[in-house]
């Protein structure tokens, strides 16, 4: 069929031919004119089905499309921006008090000011913003810097003096400050007094005080308080070369489960047990409280028998006892035979931190860890960061009791447990990064640190909320940046609502972390960082998302084309040879109008 | 009698004395406390008619209860607890089994055949302590932890076509029961190691350390257990004590030593069984208890059909020998020899089913060390051939009808010969009966017709109600939930054979449902046939040891004999995977086909036709000869001369072609680039 279609064509052009060659007859030529006006049916017809095929092409292509829920791609681009820029910004507030001085208070501002930003010259992840007062307090007069402070100083001149510091009991001097300064308030107070004893010591609230002989310069003890607001109570006192601060040990979902475990390597030897549940009582549930903004923590613990450990030790003559080294260290922890386990009470994404006090066998007691420098360990632990603390128990003595054959159950000592929990939360300052000695030695001089029968001392608990806050931030702009990066990269992948609400909601809490952070308010900013993190992390890791449930492109062509490729052929070509056939016998027609017209 | 009893009683002192000593070294800790947890540990050893050793460990851990339960635990696995404490489980059982237990050989009526053999794959069931809305939940939860701890594909069972809630015919009946099997689960060493984490010993030291990998899973049969019951009130607020029961039953043959009885007659040696010990079954030697086990026992015992087999022979040898033994003391085995001297000997009570008693001897593992290992072997001396006790009726189960279309499920129940001995007493009676629960778990893609239930009663067709005394059928719905049948049957006692049949359809399953290896066909799990008149229990004589002892006071629970039918392979039409696509290709093609020569039907102008059609006639030939010419010319390699049509026109025909070849070409080109 589609050939007679093209005779005209064949025919027009052959006729052309002709004409060029014979002169033109005069008389009406059925070849190149026609009379009737040509018809629009046929030409109508396919192109109503040509336009019916093109009208219906969105609608195809809305049906096939998948659901995805709109993400707000902007929001979080400008969380992101925001806090890569606009460093989060906590306010924070110092104050530093001279008593028995006699210098000028905007002076001594100055200077502790320039040493803090010399200080503070290395750009912070998480840069806080500071405002200093200085009060000099002579006895007679009273100074302060500046005079109209932004906020209420509690401090009245003269309720301190330099009787006051007991050079030898730093509690009782704590204890008179703080109910000076207030325990709740948040600011951060170094009390300089003169007098004999020369000594620095840090509160476990906020404040510090430093006693300084008579001869010793202004100057000089204005660097030491600007080191101790910035080193200690800013960033927590860390060295920097110790755990980085990325390493937070808490849970995507801000969770911590203290796993407590016991480890009897050989029971054949001896076994013992231990009392957990007054240890959890009297020693972990301050601490737990303490560190209830940072994360919820829960504590268990098990018992574990015939876990030999991997390492291998020697005997040493010397100390009469088996030793391992430093570099034993890797290999300490027997993955084959620890069965420590996840938790199951636990949910998906907590983090889990082991605790491993290890008994050892008759053959390898005592066992005790040698530092690299030859001394022995006085902990006999170590810590392996985001995994947890190990601990070496030594058995009061190590004579196999050959005689009894019925091996009994022995409870450890109350006051060697007690020791024991000592270092273990020594070990869980350390990873949380803090130091596990009650000394701090700056640059200008050693601090004392008074330390918290929680287990972390206020400022501490600041540091850490402050550190957990941007830490979570970022974390979460991070993971949402990723998410939308992926999403955007595959464009037919599904996407649920769930997902979209959870990143809308996260984004709120972001928002409502970054605004009370920038208020002071530590707790409720960390709280609404932690939702804001884990809710990234489940929008992230949706179910959904994992699956390689997107419906692909390919699949689509390969169920459409079999039918639209032949038939939009067949509708296009139609259409096409219509409208062509309809030209020629139009012109076929204008010719014999003209024709008829001029030879009448 | 009293010439047993004296040996029987310096061995009890000696063994209480010893219990004694093991209390006064635990008393140690649990002075303050109230209960400790605890941990016991036994096997038994049994053997079987057909030349094979049966081994049954059992360990139990329980712990009292606590305010501490989950988080803190000495003992008790804390993986476990914690289970317990987050899906809040008042009863569970999970079961891994590789092999069939096969009931008439290895008997069907003893506690260890009722309780312990578990059809293959995996079986859990579990009971929960939370409002009935919440049950399926919590299941939902338990199937992907256990999946987790015990590296199974039990999260399988979540979903609600796979788990069915019995009401009443399964064991434990409550509301908030629900049931689940995997009947092709491969069993392996990666579930045995999670099990064996769960012992406060795990395989270092104790009985377990005879499961040595290779030799049990070489056996006929393999099936770890774990049962747990969580004691005490369990509402919230209290707390609640957890017993955890962990069974591994194993049929094992023993390695027969070669040449060692070169020299006995060929007849002889048939029929003699295998001499064993535990190094010849396991390759392993019992070098101590765990430490931390309250107490380590191994118990060796002689079926009651075995028994009363010796006691015949015993009686058979005393008429012509005559060597002055007592008919009693039989168990002083001339017939076999033990390589331990046993500790205790426990003889169960005569029970009402059974004209003999099966005798246990005791060995405690306390006495053994390192250096003196209990290796315990059984020689035998004389042949010996019995029977193990089978249960009432012996049940099978098998699919009838052929195609992928319909068939047919028979579950067939014959009466065991040896059913006489107990059913002796009732069986003058003429009404009397005997009760046979069925449960039945069918999935969702075999649609069974319950109307055409029938019931055959020594081959004679019986009317529905008169036999079956209770039904509860609960059908499938498709792609939801599987279908269930409970029935209760009422038999004559006196019945040869039963046999129920019921008919189905085949179902189709939509191409994501099937498996991966889909040709091989869909299993119907298990269906379980339990005797509530029958009590596979043991008794034996009040003693403060027995009852300090879990493996034998989970021996004298009355729990009525049960007995797992086959699973049945039911074959479905398996599609061809590629199918749609074909499907989707060849509709498209017709529709596609359709539409083309519709327009053209439409675009034609038939007088026009002809008038073009007459015209060529006239002026030309048609285009066939033309092209043949064309091609002859070709042939000839002479170049070609239209026959009369202007060259101008050939040349204008030709580059037509050329161009629609190049624009051919040229989208194959450019498709190939783009969509590479």
């Amino acid at each position: 069929m589609p050939e007679i279609s093209e005779v005209p064509e064949l025919d027009s052009s052959k006729i052309s031919d002709n004409a060029s060659k014979a002169p033109p007859r005069p008389e009406f030529d059925p070849k190149i004119m026609r009379k009737t006006k040509p018809g629009l049916k046929r030409l109508f017809l396919t192109h109503s089905v040509l336009f019916s095929f093109l009208l219906g092409f969105p609608f195809l292509w809305k049906s096939v499309e998948i659901y995805r829920s709109p993400l707000p791609f902007r929001e979080i681009d400008s969380l992101s921006t925001h806090l890569r820029s606009n460093t989060l910004l906590f306010p924070l507030h110092f104050h530093a008090i001279f008593i028995g001085f006699d210098s000028d208070a905007d002076r001594l501002r100055y200077s502790i000011l320039s040493e803090i930003s010399k200080l503070t010259s290395q750009n912070l992840k998480c840069f806080n913003n500071y405002s200093l007062s200085v009060t000099v307090d002579s006895g007679s007069r009273c100074l302060r810097a500046p005079i109209t402070s932004p906020h209420s100083c509690p401090y009245q001149c003269g309720s301190i003096t330099a009787i006051d510091f007991d050079p030898v009991d730093d509690v009782a001097v704590d204890e008179r400050l703080g109910s000076v300064f207030g325990r709740k308030i948040k600011e951060y107070s170094v009390v300089v007094v003169k007098g004999e004893n020369e000594r620095a010591v840090v509160g476990k609230y906020r404040h510090a005080w430093m006693v300084v002989g008579g001869g010793m310069e202004v100057e000089m003890a204005a660097m030491k308080v600007a080191e101790v607001l910035v080193k200690v109570f800013v960033n927590g006192g860390r060295e920097e070369g110790s755990i980085r601060t990325e390493f937070m040990p808490v849970g995507a979902d801000g969770n911590i489960v203290l796993s407590f475990n016991l480890l009897n390597a050989d029971p054949r030897d001896w076994v013992y047990d231990w009392d957990f549940q007054k240890i959890d009582e009297t020693l972990l549930a301050p601490m737990i409280g303490a560190l209830g903004p940072v994360a919820n923590i829960s504590v268990e613990s098990q018992v574990l028998y015939h876990t030999p450990k991997a390492s291998f030790s020697y005997w040493n003559q010397k100390l009469e006892s088996h030793v391992f080294s430093t570099k034993d260290l890797p290999f300490f922890v027997n993955s084959n035979e620890w069965h420590l386990d996840t938790s199951i009470a636990a949910g998906g994404r907590s983090k889990i931190l082991q605790f491993v006090v290890y008994v050892p066998s008759a053959k390898e007691c005592p066992l005790l860890l040698q530092l690299p420098n030859g001394e022995i360990s006085k902990t006999n632990g170590f810590i392996s960061p985001m995994w947890g603390g190990v601990m070496v128990w030594n058995p009061q003595s190590c004579l196999k009791n050959s005689e009894n054959k019925t091996t009994a159950r022995h409870a450890i000592p109350l006051q060697d447990l007690e020791n024991m929990f000592e270092v273990f939360i020594g070990q869980f300052r350390q990873l949380f990064g803090f130091r596990s000695v009650n000394v701090y030695a700056g640059g200008s001089g050693i601090w004392n640190l008074v330390p918290s029968e929680r287990g972390f001392t206020e400022w501490e608990l600041d540091v850490l909320s402050r550190q957990h806050t941007c830490f979570n931030l970022h974390s979460c702009a991070t993971t949402l940046a990723s998410l939308s990066r992926l999403v955007q990269s595959l464009p037919r992948m599904i996407i649920m609502d769930e997902i979209g609400k959870q990143v809308k909601y996260s984004l709120e809490a972001a928002k409502l972390a970054q605004s009370n952070a920038s208020i002071g308010g530590y707790g409720f900013s960390t709280t609404s960082s932690r939702q804001a993190r884990s809710l990234a992390e489940d929008a992230f890791f949706h179910p959904s998302i994992m699956s390689v449930s997107y419906y692909s492109f390919e699949h689509c062509f390969a169920v459409y084309s079999p039918f639209f490729l032949p038939v939009s052929m067949h509708v296009v070509l139609a259409a096409l040879r219509e409208l062509k056939r309809y030209k020629q016998e139009k012109a076929k027609y204008l010719a014999w109008k003209a024709k008829a017209n001029a030879s009448s | 009698m009293t010439l047993l009893q004296r040996p029987v009683l310096v061995l009890l002192l000696l063994v209480t004395h010893h219990l004694l000593q093991c209390w006064i070294a635990f008393g140690s800790v649990d002075e303050e406390g109230q209960k400790q947890e605890e941990f016991n540990e036994e096997l038994l050893l049994k053997p079987l008619p057909d030349r094979t050793v049966l081994a049954h460990f059992h360990f139990q851990s329980s712990a009292p209860p606590s305010t501490s339960n989950g988080r803190h635990h000495h003992l008790f696995p804390k993986a476990i607890s914690q289970l317990v404490q987050k899906f809040r489980v008042k009863e569970m059982e999970l079961s891994f089994t590789q092999g069939r237990w096969n009931y008439e050989r290895w008997g069907g009526f003893d506690p260890i055949a009722s309780s312990n053999a578990k059809p293959p794959g995996v079986e859990l069931w579990a009971v929960f302590d939370v409002p009935q809305h919440q049950v399926d939940a919590s299941w939902k939860n338990l199937t992907h932890a256990l999946s987790g701890l015990f590296c199974a594909s039990i999260n399988f069972l979540e979903s609600t076509s796979t788990y069915s809630a019995p009401e009443w015919s399964f064991p434990p009946s409550s509301g908030n029961l629900r049931y689940g099997t995997l009947p092709r689960e491969a069993v392996c060493t990666e579930n045995l190691t999670p099990w064996l984490k769960l012992l406060p010993c795990r395989d270092k030291a104790g009985l377990a350390v005879l499961l040595d990998r290779p030799s049990i899973y070489r056996g006929f049969y393999h099936s770890q257990r774990l049962h747990l019951t969580s004691t005490g009130s369990g509402s919230k607020g209290t707390d609640s004590g957890i017993i955890l029961n962990q069974a591994l039953t194993v049929v094992l043959q023993p390695i027969q030593p070669n040449g060692q009885r070169a020299s006995m007659d060929h007849a002889s040696e048939k029929h003699i069984q295998p001499s064993w010990s535990l190094s010849s079954i396991f390759g392993k030697q019992v070098r101590g208890r765990c430490v931390l086990a309250k107490s380590s026992k191994v118990y060796l015992q002689l079926d009651r059909g075995l028994v009363a087999e010796l006691k015949r022979i015993h009686k058979e040898n005393e008429k012509s020998v005559a060597n002055g033994l007592t008919s009693e003391n039989f168990w002083s085995y001339p017939s076999f020899e033990l390589s331990a001297n046993p500790d205790r000997i426990v003889v169960e009570e005569n029970s009402l089913h059974s004209k003999s008693s099966s005798i246990l001897y005791n060995f405690q593992v306390e006495k053994y060390s390192e250096s003196e290992p209990l290796d315990l072997g059984l020689t035998w001396k004389i042949p010996v051939v019995w029977l193990c006790q089978s249960a009432p009726l012996h049940s099978s189960r098998y699919l009838m009808g052929s195609g992928n279309e319909r068939g047919a499920i028979a579950i067939s129940l014959k009466s065991t010969q040896l059913r006489e001995g107990f059913m002796g007493a009732f069986a003058d009676n003429e009404r009397c009966e005997l009760r046979v629960d069925v449960f039945q778990v069918v999935p969702w893609y075999v649609k069974v017709y319950f109307h055409s239930l029938q019931v055959f009663i020594d081959q004679q067709p019986k009317a529905v109600s008169d036999v079956i005394e209770k039904i509860h059928v609960s059908p499938s719905k498709d792609k939801v939930s599987p279908g269930m049948m409970e029935m209760v049957l009422k038999l004559p006692c006196r019945v040869k054979s039963a046999a129920l049949t019921i008919e189905f359809d085949k179902g189709f399953l939509h191409i994501d449902e099937y498996p991966p290896d889909a040709n091989q066909g869909f299993d119907i799990p298990s269906a379980i046939i339990s005797f509530p008149n029958f009590h596979a229990s043991m008794f034996f004589l009040e003693d403060g040891s027995v009852n300090k002892s879990p493996l034998l006071s989970k021996f004298q629970e009355k729990s009525p004999v049960m007995s797992y039918t086959e699973v049945l392979l039911v074959p479905l039409t398996t599609p061809d995977f590629s199918m749609p696509y074909n499907v989707i290709t060849i509709t498209c093609t017709v529709f596609a086909l359709y539409f083309g020569s519709l327009l053209n039907v439409l675009r034609r102008r038939i007088a026009e036709e002809e008038r073009f059609l007459k015209d060529k006639a006239t002026k030309k030939t048609g285009q066939l000869p033309l092209l043949l010419s064309k091609l002859s010319a070709k042939l000839r390699g002479r170049p070609w001369e239209p026959p009369h049509s202007p060259p101008s026109s050939s040349f204008f025909i030709s580059s037509k072609l050329v161009f629609k070849v190049i624009l051919v070409a040229g989208l194959a080109v450019s498709w190939q680039y783009y969509f590479s």
